[in-house]
């Protein structure tokens, strides 16, 4: 999409200072339901204005719930939600300024591209004339005035979730919430639809929740990404705290790849960037970044990831000892390889980028296994 | 006649639903509110009152004798087990008469395929008697058929007779929702089930058959306890098989006790009850039909000869039938009376179209065509209630709505005697009119409005709760993020989307009050001369050339407003750009 | 014309409802001039063109508008009964007197003796006076002659006559406990047999074995004789003389020599009548032989009970025919205990 979705209405884009979103204590709880636990237990989340927030999490997590009751499709058990500051629960749906892109699409296969794009405008009772020009407007933004006067099946999965997009966001809502809108399509289109709907939320500056279980997803769209489980939140941080130092091995697993050593302090130290440990991991002793909470005689755990894992080989080893290695798996993927190396500490995956013709080491090599310390992350253990 | 659009078929496309999607889990907006109270309100005078006023009675002194006399008499109990009879009987039949049609139009490719559909519509206006009498004239025992053609002394009276009239007056329905179901799923599962190596036979045994349960079940469920509400066909071609609703409609017209009467439609409504919470929990919760968008593949017609040549074969052997009946009623209403008396008169529709007759008519047709929108527009709203909106007591909402169907005619008469022949009055305030019988306003034809409607409404309700599980609940949702009030989202995207099912539930509506004897009989004034209860009185007299003469012009008024419903109520197919 | 009118009015009937919370007003104005005014409604138990002709020409001779629904006596009943604090109903003019002595022990009937029902004979008459017979209706053989012929069998004239083998199967008679004609026949059976039950029911077992089917509806034996179904049809004579008038010309009436029961047709006031002098006047009018003389000219050809009235061909001559000597008090007594004992000893039977 070459052009970006500005609007021929006095108001300026990306100006809108308001769309502050609060959610406190947020709990829902199913009557009936299989379960004891409740879907969601217990969020507090603070969206800034203009922000794009991501929740993220396995199927079953909650994040749907979440935006549901956000959107008023679910009436919370417990808790409050205020946008700028006015109550949200006691609003219906309808009453509330925020408008959604469904992961259906949930086109109204009755009307046209243009009468399912105009239909919230035309609710409220804006004049003839407004309409069209906003209509015109949108859908001239997403390419799509060609096919104004088709009807939603006559379109394809791409074009269709134009349309969805469009007529969210023709509405000028104050939040926009999105149900994994892009899982439908093809992955070439999920890619470039992404990028569509980032750089128009950018333009457009309205605060947006976007619920997705793919992690490539949640890392190129969001300001911030909610990571959630078994209806609660487990970190709350940009794409790259989540990945660099996520709050949990749940969420370093979740997000991205992860070796896991298991390791022990052996000295805390705490400075204004933050705790740092001493630890021995694969025969060698690292000076790691450590988790806020972590305290010096926590169990831990030490998460490196597979690219931050430098290998060199040893053409005389003969053993897996100290900080010594062996291949015994390696993959070429083109724009990387990927190894499986066995070592004291158990298996450990590397992966190394644009790799150089020739050097690609062979299963049953002996190499040294070291990484980058600044780059690895000490965590508390999971249970 | 042209019912093209089966409920089901013409529906859009609609995702699957959301996993752990829970509906109605939404605060509810005050006019969606208002909306549940009006119709709550509405079903209660149109069938709650009158019918607690007539159950009340079953509790008297005589009605407790008769339900312990259900318990204890063995007549009785013969009498209960003839009704569970009849009506799974007609249920299996029907639904497999009508799944035999809806297979044969869905999956075959033959000739006369359009002409096959209109003929499989055609009992949907089955004027009471008509088909019972025309079918005693063919198959009785000095029927044309069975004793001039083949010379057989066979006795058609009683349960065979019964239950073939039935099945073909109720199988429409069942075949309209069977062929909407079959249309509806997706070729997809066909050619995975086929490229699994399953034969076509094994296909339709292990795919299809099972993917349309649910639809089986609800079809049994409405012919179950339609042919167990009917009293007409029960009366006159019944013979000595006594079943629950004539039992009741003995007992207050031939031994004046409207307490029994009360009571065995009681018990009426325990098989009624039973059938409707079986569908419920149980087909409701093994749906596996949903519509997943557009269809990605064309239907692969069945072309074994091994198949194809049974199937039409009974399909054919069944219109012929049907022809034939409707043809005996034509030609019926030509002669004095057919298979007695074979001279050619026009005697008939000179009686009928003058007098009383014509007024009738005019009355009839105009007191129906109020009855429906009324009972279309109730019945889908109704069925929006249930599926989308209301989340406890949903079960007992849609039960209510099946009551009018439920409850025998002459039953709900009664009770509509009983509830408002009198104003209803609380303290001094007058809450309500007298709305039935001569002193009531518009000399009683409110009531009978009443009676159309709550006697119509449910096949619309049961083919708006099919169509609208098939939509995904998101098109809603969006509409309601987009703004708009929960009203607002079923005027303007629900109704348009469930039209097809609108469409067939006017129909079924329009044709139903059109054919309605039972209840009339006991609201019916001087003002309000109504075409069955002339029926009736010329069927008593003997005159059948008049009975059917009658019948064709009931049978050609639904049809003509059928097709002008068809013509107003057009579906738009392409999206057209509103300006 | 009043009908469209209502019907107009209906179309708004909705509209109206909701605004119908008004206050009553129970002060209503009752008319007691002696002349005869206002309107009367007739709860009719015969035939549509019968009741057509009867308020037809009362609304000719006195003025008074006169409407008509035409409804059994059950349903009669069922009606009177539901609207009894505000009657619908001012008249109830022919069908059954056991639907009569039934209301009037509900208390829906009002008494009156009518000045013209002196010429009534007292036998059709109701001693208190609640109804009155308007006609007579005797029991007999509605016979197709052609399927008699087929049968070898003559036209029955006796009782025992459909005992015969050769009938087997073909004689139809409806129900006793669904049909006041049945019952008829059954207390017919007691009379003959001097009040003797378990003689009667001997009687109707020995017949069980010839009848096809009991069929619900009283008048339903006589069509099935008329399509030739069956041979022989249990049924009001004036039924098969209607059934033959109709078009089912193989119909032949005959009556039982051993004597024959009958109904009597009546008419009476429903109690609370808003229009009581009218109301009386129609009943007054109908015992007269001007009103019925009307019948036969309609296709009814029940005796009528004012002996000045008509004697048309096609009625049985009551001088000729045995009839027995039917106590409406007892049958009506009678009535449950003889038609549960008929639903397990007969009906239930299998036949031989």
């Amino acid at each position: 999409m070459a052009t970006i979705l500005s609007t021929p209405s006095e108001t300026a884009p990306g100006t809108n200072p308001s769309g502050s979103l609060h959610l406190d204590n947020l709990v829902k709880q199913y009557p009936g339901g299989i379960s004891a636990e409740p879907a969601v237990a217990g969020i507090d989340l603070d969206i800034r204005p203009g922000e794009f927030l991501t929740l993220l999490g396995p199927s079953g997590c909650g994040k749907t719930t979440t935006l549901r009751m956000i959107a008023g499709f679910e009436t919370p058990s417990h808790g409050s939600l205020t946008l700028d500051g006015e109550d949200m629960v006691a609003l219906t749906p309808d009453k509330r300024p925020m408008a959604m892109v469904f992961q259906s699409y949930a086109l109204f296969p009755h009307m046209s591209v243009f009468d399912n794009v105009a239909y919230g405008l035309r609710l409220q009772k804006l004049p003839k004339k407004r309409v069209q020009e906003e209509v015109a407007f949108a859908l001239a933004s997403m390419s799509l005035t060609k096919l104004a006067d088709r009807a939603p099946n006559q379109l394809s999965g791409g074009q269709q979730q134009r349309v969805a997009l469009a007529r969210a966001m023709v509405m000028k809502p104050k939040v926009l919430l999105f149900d994994e809108p892009l899982s439908n399509l093809d992955a070439k289109l999920r890619v470039q639809m992404r990028t569509e709907i980032r750089a128009l939320q950018h333009k457009l500056g309205i605060t947006s929740v976007y619920v997705t279980h793919d992690q490539d997803e949640a890392m190129s769209l969001s300001d911030r990404i909610v990571v959630m489980r078994q209806g609660r939140i487990e970190q709350v941080a940009t794409p790259e705290t989540v990945y660099r130092k996520p709050a949990s091995v749940f969420v370093a697993d979740f997000i991205g790849r992860a070796n896991f050593l298991d390791t022990s302090i052996e000295q805390l130290t705490r400075d204004t960037d933050g705790a740092r440990a001493t630890v021995r991991a694969l025969g060698a002793t690292y000076t790691v970044p450590a988790h806020e909470g972590i305290g010096a005689d926590s169990q831990v755990c030490l998460m490196v990831r597979p690219e931050s894992v430098a290998l060199s080989p040893l053409p005389d080893a003969r053993e897996v000892s100290g900080n010594n290695g062996r291949v015994l798996k390696s993959v070429f993927y083109g724009a990387w390889v990927e190894y499986e190396i066995e070592t004291v500490g158990g298996n450990v995956t590397a992966v190394i980028y644009d790799p150089v013709p020739g050097d690609i080491l062979e299963s049953g090599t002996f190499v040294r296994v070291s990484f980058e310390q600044d780059r690895a992350w000490l965590l508390p253990a999971e249970d | 006649m042209s019912l093209d659009t089966p409920p089901a078929a013409a529906l859009p496309a609609a995702a699957p639903p959301r996993k752990g999607s829970r509906q109605g889990g939404a605060r509810m907006d005050a006019v969606t509110k208002l909306v549940i109270t009006a119709v709550v309100l509405i079903l209660a005078i149109l069938i709650g009152y009158p019918l607690v006023r007539i159950l009340t009675q079953a509790f008297g002194a005589e009605g407790l004798e008769t339900l312990r006399n259900i318990a204890t008499s063995p007549a009785n109990r013969a009498v209960l087990l003839n009704t569970v009879v009849l009506g799974v009987l007609v249920g299996a039949v029907g639904t497999a008469i009508g799944f035999a049609f809806a297979y044969a139009q869905a999956r075959l490719d033959f000739r006369g395929k359009k002409l096959l559909h209109l003929i499989a519509l055609l009992p949907i206006v089955s004027p009471p008697f008509a088909v019972a009498t025309a079918v005693i004239t063919l198959f009785g025992r000095s029927g044309l058929v069975t004793n001039k053609m083949l010379g057989l002394d066979y006795n058609i009276y009683g349960l065979t007779g019964l239950t073939l009239v039935l099945s073909l007056s109720f199988f429409p329905v069942a075949y309209m929702n069977l062929l909407g179901m079959l249309r509806s799923l997706d070729p997809a599962t066909d050619e995975a089930a086929s490229s699994l190596g399953a034969d076509r036979w094994k296909i339709f045994r292990s795919v299809t058959v099972p993917m349309l349960v649910p639809g089986f079940a609800s079809c049994f469920l409405l012919l179950f306890v339609e042919a167990i509400a009917d009293l007409a066909n029960p009366l006159v071609i019944g013979g000595d098989f006594t079943v629950l609703s004539s039992r009741a409609y003995i007992a207050i017209t031939g031994e004046y006790d409207v307490a029994s009467g009360a009571a065995y439609s009681l018990v009426l409504l325990l098989p009624g009850l039973l059938v409707f919470l079986v569908q419920r929990y149980w087909a409701e919760r093994r749906s596996v039909v949903s519509v997943t968008g557009k269809p990605s593949g064309n239907v692969t017609l069945l072309r074994s000869p091994l198949a194809r040549i049974p199937l039409l074969t009974v399909v054919l052997a069944i219109a012929t039938l049907i022809v034939a009946i409707y043809v005996t009623v034509f030609v019926g209403a030509f002669t004095a009376i057919l298979g007695v008396n074979n001279t050619f008169t026009l005697a008939n529709y000179r009686y009928v179209l003058s007098g009383i007759g014509s007024d009738a008519m005019f009355t009839t047709t105009i007191l129906a065509l109020i009855a429906t929108p009324v009972a279309g527009v109730l019945g889908m709203i109704l069925a929006w209630l249930v599926v989308r909106k209301v989340r406890r007591g949903r079960g007992a909402l849609d039960f209510l709505g099946m009551l009018g169907l439920a409850v025998p005619g002459t039953v709900l008469g009664i009770g509509y005697a009983l509830a408002f022949n009198k104003p209803f009055i609380i303290g001094n305030i007058q809450l309500l009119p007298a709305l039935a019988g001569g002193g009531a306003i518009f000399g009683g034809a409110l009531a009978i409005v009443m009676v159309y409607v709550i006697r119509s409404m449910p096949s619309g309700q049961r083919s708006g709760i099919a169509a609208l599980q098939q939509i995904d609940p998101a098109i809603d949702e969006a509409s309601t993020s987009l703004g708009a009030s929960g009203l607002r989202t079923f005027r303007s995207i629900t109704l348009p989307l469930i039209r097809p099912a609108l469409l067939s539930g006017l129909t079924y509506a329009f044709a139903r009050a059109m054919t309605t004897l039972s209840p009339i009989i006991f609201i019916t004034t001087p003002q309000t001369k109504i075409m069955t209860s002339q029926i009736l009185s010329e069927v008593d007299s003997g005159r059948f050339g008049n009975a059917f003469a009658y019948c064709t012009i009931l049978i050609a008024i639904v049809l003509g407003v059928i097709g002008l419903m068809n013509l107003l109520i057009r579906d738009r197919r392409a999206p057209t750009r509103v300006n | 014309m009043k009908r469209t009118a209502a019907l107009t009015a209906a179309l708004l009937g909705t509209i109206t409802l909701g605004l119908s919370g008004c206050v009553v007003d129970d002060t209503q104005q009752t008319s007691t001039d002696g002349e005869l005014g206002g309107t009367l409604t007739v709860a009719c138990g015969a035939m549509e063109d019968w009741c057509q002709a009867m308020t037809t020409a009362f609304t000719e001779k006195t003025g008074v508008r006169t409407d008509f629904v035409r409804l059994s006596s059950g349903e009669t009943v069922a009606r009177l009964e539901a609207a009894k604090d505000s009657p619908e109903f001012d008249v109830w003019h022919g069908g059954p007197a056991d639907g009569y002595g039934t209301a009037a022990d509900a208390g829906l009937l009002e008494r009156y003796e009518s000045p013209n029902a002196a010429q009534i004979p007292e036998k059709y008459r109701d001693e208190d006076d609640y109804w009155t017979g308007v006609y007579v209706g005797a029991l007999g053989f509605c016979s197709n002659q052609a399927k008699l012929d087929g049968l070898g069998v003559d036209v029955p004239t006796a009782w025992s006559d459909l005992l015969v083998p050769e009938l087997k199967g073909q004689v139809s008679t409806a129900h006793p406990s669904t049909s006041g004609t049945a019952f008829t026949t059954l207390w017919t059976q007691v009379t003959l047999a001097g009040g003797d039950e378990d003689a009667a029911f001997d009687y109707m077992r020995k017949l069980h074995n010839n009848v096809l089917q009991y069929s619900k509806s009283g008048t339903a034996p006589g069509q099935a004789a008329g399509r030739g179904e069956v041979a022989v049809g249990l049924v009001f004579t004036h039924d098969c003389v209607k059934y033959k008038e109709a078009g089912m010309n193989d119909l032949e009436v005959s009556l039982p020599e051993e004597g024959t029961g009958y109904e009597v047709g009546g008419v009476g006031i429903v109690k609370g009548t808003d229009n009581l002098a009218a109301a009386q006047a129609y009943v007054d009018w109908s015992l007269t032989p001007e009103a019925q003389d009307i019948g036969p000219t309609v296709g009814s050809y029940q005796v009528l009970t004012n002996p000045d009235s008509v004697q048309d061909d096609r009625m049985i001559d009551l001088d000729t025919t045995n009839l027995v000597d039917y106590d409406f008090e007892a049958a009506a007594a009678a009535k449950k205990e003889l038609t549960t004992r008929f639903d397990e000893e007969i009906a239930a039977q299998p036949r031989e």
